[in-house]
């Protein structure tokens, strides 16, 4: 076991070392002069050079890169081109709101993904089954984009119930809570429709094995072998896909607030391309990418935590 | 106490079980034998309600006086374990991986006799012992695939009787086992059932563990039983041509004797059961009898005696 | 003849009707989707305007049809781009294995960390957003998995006696990766590219929607959704059609990939 997670913490710091590399070549070393990019052709050779200083670039790309990397290790990731102040504090301010919708959306995808799929598998071949895979299908093709659209269509224009977009701040809890509703359900309804098919095929896979036999055998009823039984052991290849979504939630939180006008780090993003600032892009997709590295090797632990088989082997 | 008149599970494509009748009283031994997809399993399963969705069970089947022909899964739940309890074929797949042995062998205690987990975990410890796991304490807290395929089947003994059944099914319970550790998973089965006296149902198609643990047996053909009676008496004197071919296709000096001494095939059945749609309608064996009548494929055949054949005794 | 499952026959026509649509548009569409006509704007459906006319009196279904036509060859053009590269580094993975296919294996893993989105974002921010920055992120994130798909599948093959025969006859590793892995593992890579180009479809979507895709003038359903939001009271309509489109071809390819895998994978039937 020891070993195990000795090699997983190594492969995880390689993995988020070959991503800040990636990051880092795309963003500064593929424009060729990244002054040139953020202050665009008609810049004045006076302004470029002041610009080339500020951001380090008369140093060497090497150097200029453990600096970079050395700062973000530290939450130091530069001074923001557009805002003019440090990254990290643009960052700070806008984490809980992506943090907040990005759990909330997750847990109620769970929820929903592993009632319906669970639901699918009990009925197998029935109705309830052929209903909830088709609305999975459905799901999968559905953009999430567009089905927020639909709902503000539906809950905010059409019946007023909900504000089609925006954020009150957290100051005001109810409202901002209000303000979380739809935006939680469009990024749930389209990630669970993936994570209920998973669900269901896991659990129909180990609903055919001989030791839910032995359980059904011993008088259980059909709901105790499920969610007793069947579940537990079904949960292996659903923690995989959960994992697996976090580069979907990343993308799909990134979207979703950008359609609800939220001001969490994805609109921040945006922002920044659109003000051409390459700092805070740079901090920004490293630390999506660094959440979706992290996601997968939180999987691998609670690989361990679930499969007793595992801390065997390894 | 099991008794089934006309007992049939019918799957569609055809009868899995055809028209069974048999009593197990309390503290009986009683071996069903027969090649793979002769109906054994079926007929244990039918016995746990527990025929797949696409069977239709009919014919009368009574656990301790109630009809279970028709009865719904509440009914079943609330006898399986209690009543009727069954042992499968593979020790390594029947155990959940992810429980504790002793968690899974505590659980029936818990939801059918109402124990709290110090009681439950101090009968699974006692049941632990009567089927003989060795170092008990340390086993209930192991998983399965920390323990050996013998120590994997006694657990799941222990497990059927953790609600103490009148009656054991043990479907295929050493096939998966080593030979001594198979013979001493067959006796303890033998002693279990008779300090409880408890029905035992042996369902194997290896004759010889068959002889060691029942005292009467049932020879299922294509869902039909062919040949029953004392299994000492069946074993050594088969009527029915199946039994018979059945018995010869073992290896012993005298089959070695019979292909002149060389290390020559052991003498089979032609042919192989035939799938449940292409079974004949009178004679299941109808087709790789090698006595076989005219009449055999069309006809169902009569109960002579202790088997179901056309042919008299001097005939075959 | 065997049945064909019903995705499959149902995914074939969805994306027949995609695909038609796609074609038609460059030979015909009702009206020139880039007319505009500022009087005869937000235009309720009628015999002339099918499905009416949009904020700038534009014809919504010829726009519809000629964005059909840039979201096929987006997919088309990624799905390649990145298949190919991706085919042969899994391939060159399992018929070098060792160190090489180590290598290999890790990089692909290191690409599943960046989303399309993230990457179309570093390739938007440094180039500005274009058609062109879409392709390639969506290319990208491609590689990846065409690599695994390849090397899992040409792992196989290299076990087989018909690979042990050519090997002993003293052909090269290139030669029998061409001749006997890559004809026998296109099953699973067409089932990945049908697959993978509904995800491409839906990717370009995302991407024009959030504006680092197509750029005005031309038409993707993305786009014309991103406008159509900013319309919602006034045209609620706008918002739907794109959208339709987008399920229609999404649910179309991966209805596809799905009955191909359930005919090409002998695994699978038998689970049925």
């Amino acid at each position: 076991m020891g070993y195990f997670l000795f090699r997983r913490t190594i492969s995880f710091v390689l993995t988020l070392l070959a991503v800040s590399v990636v990051v880092f070549a795309v963003m500064n070393i593929l424009p060729g002069d990244p002054a040139l990019s953020i202050l665009g052709l008609d810049a004045t050779e006076d302004a470029l050079a002041a610009l080339r200083e500020e951001l380090g670039l008369n140093e060497p790309v090497l150097s200029r890169y453990l600096h970079w990397i050395a700062g973000a290790v530290q939450g130091d990731f530069g001074i923001s081109q557009s805002f003019r102040v440090p990254v990290s504090e643009l960052i700070a301010e806008r984490l809980p709101l992506t943090v907040s919708l990005a759990i909330s959306g997750m847990v109620v995808t769970v929820i929903l993904a592993v009632a319906l799929g669970v639901a699918a598998a009990a009925n197998h071949g029935k109705a309830g089954d052929w209903g909830i895979m088709f609305l999975s299908q459905l799901g999968i093709a559905v953009p999430a984009f567009w089905l927020s659209i639909l709902l503000v269509l539906l809950f905010a224009v059409k019946l007023r119930w909900l504000p089609p977009g925006g954020f009150p701040g957290w100051s005001e809890p109810a409202a901002a809570v209000r303000s979380l509703i739809l935006p939680t359900v469009a990024l749930a309804l389209v990630q669970s429709a993936v994570l209920a098919r998973v669900t269901r095929s896991s659990a129909l896979e180990v609903m055919r094995l001989d030791y839910i036999r032995t359980a059904r055998a011993m008088g259980f009823s059909r709901r105790r072998v499920l969610w007793r039984h069947v579940l537990p052991n079904a949960l292996i290849p659903i923690v995989t896909i959960v994992g697996l979504q976090f580069a979907a939630l990343v993308t799909g939180t990134i979207v979703i607030e950008n359609v609800f006008y939220l001001p969490g780090l994805g609109r921040l993003i945006f922002q920044s391309i659109a003000n051409r600032d390459l700092p805070t892009v740079q901090a920004l997709v490293m630390l999506f990418a660094a959440i979706v590295v992290t996601a997968n090797f939180i999987v691998d632990l609670l690989y361990l935590a679930i499969d007793p088989r595992l801390k065997a082997r390894s | 106490m099991i008794e089934a008149a006309g007992l049939t599970v019918d799957m569609g494509a055809g009868q899995a079980v055809r028209e069974a009748s048999f009593v197990i009283a309390p503290g009986d031994r009683i071996g069903i034998v027969g090649e793979s997809g002769c109906g054994k399993t079926m007929l244990g399963l039918a016995l746990m309600g527990m025929v797949p969705d696409a069977g239709r069970v009919s014919g009368s089947l009574t656990i301790d006086g109630t009809q279970m022909v028709g009865a719904g899964e509440a009914i079943w739940q609330k006898l399986r374990a209690r009543r009727v309890a069954m042992i499968f074929q593979e020790p390594m797949a029947a155990l959940n991986p992810i429980k504790r042995v002793g968690e899974t062998v505590m659980e029936p205690m818990m939801v059918h006799l109402g124990l709290g987990r110090d009681a439950a975990r101090a009968r699974a410890l006692e049941l632990f012992r009567e089927v003989g796991i060795p170092d008990p304490e340390a086993r209930l807290r192991q998983f399965p695939h920390e323990i050996s395929g013998g120590q994997r089947q006694r657990v799941l003994i222990a497990l059927a009787l953790a609600c103490d059944p009148g009656v054991l099914i043990a479907d295929e319970p050493t096939t998966a086992l080593d030979a001594n550790v198979a013979l001493r998973v067959t006796q303890l089965l033998v002693g279990l059932a008779e300090r409880r006296t408890m029905g035992l149902v042996f369902i194997s198609h290896d004759l010889a563990a068959v002889a060691r643990a029942t005292e009467r047996v049932m020879v299922m053909y294509g869902g039909d039983i062919v040949e029953r009676g004392a299994t000492e008496e069946v074993l050594a004197q088969p009527r029915h041509p199946y039994t018979r071919g059945l018995l010869s296709a073992r290896p012993s000096p005298g089959n070695m004797r019979a292909t002149g001494g060389r290390r020559g095939r052991l003498p089979t059945i032609p042919g192989s059961v035939p799938p449940l749609a292409e079974l004949a309608p009178g004679c299941r064996f109808a087709g790789r009898c090698p006595v076989e009548l005219d009449m055999c494929r069309g006809e169902r055949p009569p109960q002579r005696g202790t088997m179901i054949c056309h042919r008299s005794e001097e005939g075959a | 003849m065997t049945r064909l499952p019903p995705n499959l026959v149902i995914g074939a026509v969805l994306v027949a009707l995609v695909a038609g649509t796609a074609a038609l548009s460059l030979v015909w569409t009702p009206h020139d989707h880039t007319l505009l006509n500022i009087r005869g704007k937000f235009a309720p459906p009628s015999e002339l305007h099918w499905l009416g006319t949009d904020q700038l009196g534009r014809d919504v279904f010829s726009q519809l049809m000629v964005a059909a036509r840039n979201s096929v060859a987006v997919a088309l053009i990624s799905v390649c781009l990145g298949g190919v590269i991706g085919v042969a580094l899994g391939l060159l993975a399992s018929a070098m294995g060792g160190v090489v296919e180590d290598v290999i294996m890790r990089i692909a893993d290191i690409g599943f960390a960046f989303p399309a989105l993230l990457f179309a974002i570093m390739l938007a921010a440094v180039f500005g957003p274009s058609l062109m920055v879409a392709i390639i992120a969506i290319a990208f994130i491609n590689i990846p998995v065409f690599a695994r798909v390849t090397r899992a599948s040409a792992n196989q093959i290299w076990t087989r006696e018909y690979v042990y025969a050519a090997r002993a006859a003293g052909m090269g590793r290139v030669v029998i990766s061409r001749d006997h892995v890559l004809p026998n593992i296109a099953a699973p890579i067409i089932v990945q590219a049908t697959i993978e180009f509904a995800i491409a479809i839906l990717a370009e979507a995302a991407l024009s929607y959030l504006g680092l895709g197509a750029q005005p003038p031309a038409p993707s359903w993305g786009r014309m959704l991103s406008e159509a939001q900013t319309l919602m009271y006034l045209a609620p309509q706008l918002a739907i059609y794109p959208g339709l489109c987008i399920v229609t071809a999404v649910l179309g390819f991966s209805l596809l990939g799905d009955g191909l895998r359930d005919i090409t994978d002998p695994r699978l039937v038998r689970q049925r």
